[in-house]
């Protein structure tokens, strides 16, 4: 069992002894054994490890897309195992921003309204989702880009897209399932360098699960997950916003 | 609601192939419940209207009471005598609902050409009145002239029709002299000579051989008698039908006559039941259109759910609700169902134009002329078809709506 505590004051994720079993056919499978967690706000946490150990499964705790089997999960102290389907759906549009290995665009909607869609989904009028949306785009590079459809995209653009999505309801955390995995080294490294600034000026947490080693040597964070158990806990030296990704601009 | 309504429907033309063969089924379906209505209306209408006024038979009958089901073997009985019909005449024109009224006598005998005598059932009817009955025909067929030779007229009271069989069996021409022979109201035997004038179709084929028309004033000569069997009543309103008989049968009743009045539809048992079998036609007709409906929304919106699994995840992470992701199916096809029916609209229309422009005819059953065939145009049945096809795709979708939104999150995203 391992208890790793972040530095800070209020957690804002929170899981305790949180287990994950599956069935798969006739065979149960134990993703997740007793997992004891905190991730307090501002953070910049990675986890990795290899396949089958757990990452995805952890990320998706976390942020409320599944549920434990045994064990909960709070979110800002609020314990949200019990919380209706409706009540989860409103507490993720509200709190947590998504960026996916496969961007997950909308096909049929253009850059502007993808990134429009969680604030409308939280009830904003179409004016004040426009205006945040066209700010977040202009934050990620894609000001140009805002009438393109996701097809009409390259990758790291589509991924940008995504990143402003995750960011436009200014959630208090966004968690990211292997953000750079489908994307060339270029990309790759600007969207690692894109997260590192957002998460320095804007103070937004990010749990993220990764293979990319250039990603693990930026985060201030590391959580190797094995097995269904938390391996171990390590900080680099140097604070993440501070951190220079190579090869990436001064 | 603009946002999802706008991704409802950019969604549709994401497949815009199985899109179109849904809307198309739709489309064709409401084209041919409607098409097929309007057909059922034309019929509807034109027997209605056969009935009442080419018939001329008005929208009720005042028979005394028990006529309709004694009269025939004791017409003496259950005749209206001309106090009768002095009352009811006085009573009728103190309404102004009432367009006309006209009394008549039907008769029965022998008709002989002096070598053969046959069976005849002739009515016996005022002949500028039945003419005013017809001259208010909503129909085509109202205009055409539904007889061969001269009309009848009051100025000739022993004119005569015959139906065309009757006068090809006694081989009766236009012009020749009828004898008609029957038993008068006290039993005697009594024979009139007429004068054939015109002939018809008999509206029943059974009859093709023995109906005849005959002024009033002959019926009642043959039958020697002053008294008729019923007082036909045109209203100016079809509607007013039901009131106007409750009101008149008490104001009658309230006169001290023992009379019963019949509506058209209830005289009329061949409108019944041509009817009922349109009714059971229309009703074979909708359920085919509804399974087809049902079976193609089915597909569509699952084949849909089984493409956009990975994008019903993404929604549900970015917070929407279970209930959004039924919306927007449902949204989805509703607009199909909507899409669809508009289709079904034009293709109506177009239908109906077609049919307005090449004015084509055909003999009915009954008829043995050729009359224009028409498909009305029916907009409170569109309006209901396009409802009812708009809701049936939403009941069709909700199912599988609901299954989809029910998916879990995680395995809606790592769906390939």
């Amino acid at each position: 069992m391992n208890t790793i505590t972040s530095i800070g004051t209020a957690p804002l994720i929170e899981l305790r002894r949180a287990t994950k079993h599956y069935q798969i056919g006739e065979n149960p499978v134990i993703a997740l054994k007793g997992i004891d967690l905190i991730i307090q706000t501002r953070e910049f946490v990675a986890i990795w490890g290899p396949s089958g150990s757990g990452k995805s499964t952890l990320c998706n705790l976390i942020g409320m897309l599944d549920s434990p089997t045994t064990g909960s999960v709070l979110i800002d102290g609020q314990e949200v195992n019990d919380l209706s389907d409706n009540a989860r759906s409103e507490l993720r549009n509200r709190m947590i921003g998504f960026v996916f290995q496969n961007f997950n665009l909308v096909p049929v909607l253009s850059a502007l309204e993808n990134v429009m869609l969680p604030l409308q989904i939280a009830g904003a009028s179409s004016s004040v989702a426009r205006q945040r949306a066209l700010e977040r785009l202009a934050e990620v590079g894609l000001e140009k880009h805002v009438a393109h459809r996701p097809a009409k995209l390259s990758g790291g653009q589509q991924q940008r897209v995504a990143i402003a999505r995750a960011l436009v309801t200014d959630p208090a955390l966004v968690i990211a399932d292997e953000p750079t995995a489908n994307l060339d080294s270029g990309n790759a490294r600007r969207i690692i360098e894109l997260m590192l600034n957002i998460n320095a000026s804007h103070g937004t947490a990010f749990v993220f699960s990764t293979h990319d080693q250039r990603l693990l040597e930026s985060v201030k964070r590391r959580v190797l997950m094995q097995d269904g158990e938390i391996g171990s806990d390590s900080q680099p030296e140097r604070p993440a916003a501070q951190t220079r990704i190579a090869g990436s601009r001064p | 609601m603009i946002t999802w309504f706008k991704l409802a429907t950019r969604n549709l033309f994401r497949n815009g192939r199985r899109s179109l063969f849904t809307v198309m089924a739709i489309g064709l379906g409401f084209a041919a419940v409607n098409a097929l209505g309007g057909f059922t209306a034309y019929i509807f209408t034109s027997l209605e209207d056969s009935y009442i006024h080419i018939q001329g038979n008005g929208h009720m009958s005042i028979f005394k009471k028990g006529f309709l089901e004694e009269g025939k073997l004791d017409p003496t009985r259950y005749l209206l005598n001309e106090e009768d019909v002095r009352v009811i005449d006085e009573v009728l024109q103190a309404h102004p609902e009432i367009r006309i009224s006209t009394p008549e006598l039907n008769i029965s005998g022998l008709v002989s050409n002096g070598e053969v005598s046959t069976i005849f059932l002739a009515s016996g009817r005022v002949a500028s009145k039945v003419d005013v009955i017809r001259s208010h025909s909503r129909t085509k067929v109202g205009n055409m002239r539904l007889f061969d030779g001269d009309p009848m007229t009051d100025d000739k009271p022993n004119g005569l029709g015959m139906s065309q069989g009757l006068a090809d069996q006694l081989r009766f021409k236009q012009g020749d002299t009828v004898v008609v022979m029957a038993p008068t109201v006290s039993g005697q035997i009594n024979a009139l000579d007429g004068q054939m004038l015109q002939t018809f179709s008999s509206p029943v084929e059974a009859l093709e051989d023995k109906l005849m028309l005959v002024s009033l004033e002959f019926a009642q000569n043959l039958y020697d008698t002053t008294s008729v069997d019923r007082i036909n009543v045109l209203l100016n309103d079809g509607l007013l039908t039901q009131p106007m008989r409750a009101t008149l049968q008490s104001e009658l009743a309230a006169h001290g006559l023992d009379v019963e009045i019949k509506t058209w539809n209830e005289l009329s048992t061949f409108y019944t039941k041509v009817k009922n079998m349109f009714d059971v036609i229309f009703l074979f007709a909708f359920l085919i259109v509804f399974t087809i409906v049902v079976m193609s929304v089915v597909n569509t919106v699952g084949m849909a759910i089984m493409e956009r699994t990975r994008e019903i995840g993404t929604l549900r992470a970015l917070g929407v609700k279970r209930r959004g992701i039924v919306g927007l199916f449902a949204l989805e096809s509703m607009l199909l169902g909507l899409i669809g029916s508009l289709v079904g609209v034009l293709l109506t229309l177009a239908v109906w134009s077609s049919i307005a422009t090449f004015e084509p005819t055909w003999i009915p059953p009954q008829i043995t002329r050729r009359i224009p065939l028409e498909v009305y145009l029916v907009p409170k049945e569109m309006l209901w078809s396009l409802l009812a096809l708009m809701v049936l795709s939403l009941l069709a979708a909700s199912l599988p709506a609901r299954k989809a939104a029910r998916m879990e999150i995680v395995g809606a995203l790592g769906h390939v």
